[in-house]
């Protein structure tokens, strides 16, 4: 015998993603004073309004160039295309940035790499942090062919526009970006160590081109060679940030 | 023990939200006896709000309270979920892990919102059997919340409460009666909230909430967004009466409050349950 309750939930789930089918609506009745439609409705218009609130709270400063119109009507369309298949709002969205792009590449040309930025950040903040190995340990372990094995809160993004001012830009600016704003390519590191907020620095070429072969299994010596014309002093204060800022969990 | 019989306050507590995260890591002075974390915020977040979330576990009670087991579900629970959330139990160790009688859409599809089941046998044996499996994986029983509706399937064969007390006593979890919810839907469906509230057994009664509603004009919408309602607070004293010591729990959701319009809800639910037991003794 076919299931009442699996054709009732498909056709539940049906009109928060399609339209509402005759079917489905007499089989209910609205609460209140709302008809069977409209009661499908409150449920219907629900989705989008709580995708929207997940990605707003992602992507913040990408509504906030964008404005309310456009980055809810986006929000909308992306919510009905794309479903949500995780059991936490907050993992949804990994595709907006994409998304964004195609939609809003001439108004906005850096806002994918803003949208890749916050979802970065979210990622960080959620990381766990492990063990970090403090700096007289560092000191002691790490020599040339040393490989160091970074905390999973480290982000290095190599992105397509300067979009680090954009991204902090106080939230009350109402001045309009022009494109000196946004224009280069630009390095950012996101980091979190157990216990602090989220914290974002602004890396030189050098330096990014360094901290990336690290991260990508180079060992020191390997990393240096591999560096993009990173003099002494400037490799002198780069490992010891990442000596202070606890990053390593482990030297191999 | 009864609420003022050994000196102590009712055992309430407050709906654990980010905004309150740094004064609660002050660890004020406050009458709130527990915390209820949402579970999926700290299921996959092995970042600050988990370190909090333990910090404040160092010092109070805490109990776990999903919105996506989606125990009526006919596909079950998703994937992957019970494992997350039976980890994150090890790491909190819960007064209580609760979530809602309802279904939250289906796993390719989450809408994300706690939909209502029809009344019937049909989703007796399913959420029964669905209780089963959780229960057993995760080694303790759990508590289901009567949700609000907005509205009701031709189907159903029973009342709200029935269906509820029907899966409570077959399946061995017990409930966590939303007293707002029940007068949200007793209102949008027409139904009498006392009759509700007083057909549901007291030992199955594992945990009260007391919320707000916003009133549509069409009908009452469950937002959380504002402190309970006189009606609410009428339904809570008759509740209260007769089961003292369950732990009670305010939720706010939206437009969430600072700390010490927080706190002075709290507040009131703990004078009107030692009024209610000053009462009924």
């Amino acid at each position: 015998m076919p299931s009442r309750l699996k054709e009732i939930q498909k056709g539940f789930v049906d009109s928060a993603f399609g339209g509402i089918t005759a079917a489905f609506t007499s089989s209910v009745t609205g609460g209140g004073k709302l008809t069977p439609a409209e009661a499908i409705n409150v449920y219907r218009e629900g989705y989008p309004a709580r995708i929207s609130e997940a990605l707003g709270e992602t992507f913040e400063a990408c509504w906030r160039v964008l404005g309310d119109e456009d980055f809810l009507e986006a929000c909308k369309i992306y919510s009905r295309a794309t479903p949500s298949v995780s059991h936490n709002l907050s993992d949804y969205g990994g595709s907006f940035p994409e998304f964004l792009h195609k939609r809003f590449k001439k108004q906005a040309p850096f806002i994918k790499d803003l949208a890749d930025l916050e979802w970065s950040f979210k990622e960080v903040f959620h990381a766990e942090v492990g063990a970090v190995l403090p700096p007289s340990d560092l000191a002691v372990a790490v020599n040339d062919k040393s490989v160091l094995v970074f905390s999973s809160a480290v982000r290095l993004l190599h992105l397509n526009h300067s979009v680090h001012a954009v991204w902090k830009r106080d939230r009350n600016d109402a001045s309009p970006l022009i494109p000196s704003d946004w224009e280069g390519p630009q390095q950012v590191l996101l980091y979190r160590s157990g216990g602090t907020p989220v914290f974002s620095f602004v890396l030189a070429a050098p330096e990014a081109s360094t901290l990336q072969a690290l991260l990508a299994g180079r060992s020191v010596s390997e990393a240096l060679a591999a560096s993009k014309g990173l003099n002494e002093a400037a490799a002198r204060t780069l490992f010891s940030f990442i000596a202070s800022s606890a990053l390593i969990t482990e030297v191999r | 023990m009864k609420p003022g019989a050994d000196g102590r306050d009712a055992m309430v507590g407050v709906g654990l939200r980010s905004v309150h995260f740094p004064r609660l890591l002050d660890r004020p002075r406050t009458p709130v006896r527990w915390f209820e974390a949402i579970s999926e915020n700290y299921m996959d977040s092995a970042g600050r709000p988990l370190e909090v979330l333990k910090k404040i576990r160092e010092d109070k009670p805490v109990a776990l309270h999903g919105v996506s087991l989606s125990i009526g579900g006919v596909e079950g629970p998703r994937p992957g979920y019970l494992a997350k959330l039976k980890a994150l139990i090890g790491k909190i160790e819960p007064i209580l892990v609760t979530d809602h009688l309802c279904f939250t859409g289906a796993h390719a599809t989450n809408i994300h919102d706690l939909l209502p089941l029809p009344y019937t046998e049909e989703a007796i044996r399913v959420v029964i059997s669905n209780v089963t499996k959780v229960q057993d994986f995760l080694g303790r029983p759990i508590a289901l919340e009567n949700v609000s509706s907005y509205l009701t399937y031709n189907d159903s064969e029973m009342k709200e409460e029935e269906f509820l007390v029907a899966i409570a006593k077959r399946s061995g979890c017990k409930i966590l009666l939303d007293v707002n919810n029940v007068y949200v839907s007793a209102t949008n469906h027409g139904f009498k909230a006392e009759d509700y509230v007083d057909a549901i057994p007291s030992e199955f009664i594992a945990q009260l909430h007391l919320g707000g509603y916003s009133d549509m004009g069409k009908f009452l919408f469950d937002t959380h967004s504002r402190a309970p309602t006189d009606p609410v607070w009428e339904l809570y004293r008759r509740v209260i009466k007769r089961i003292p010591e369950v732990p009670v729990l305010i939720e706010w959701d939206e437009a969430v409050p600072d700390w010490d319009g927080l706190e002075a809800e709290a507040v009131k639910a703990i004078r009107i349950a030692k009024e209610a037991h000053a009462v009924a003794s």
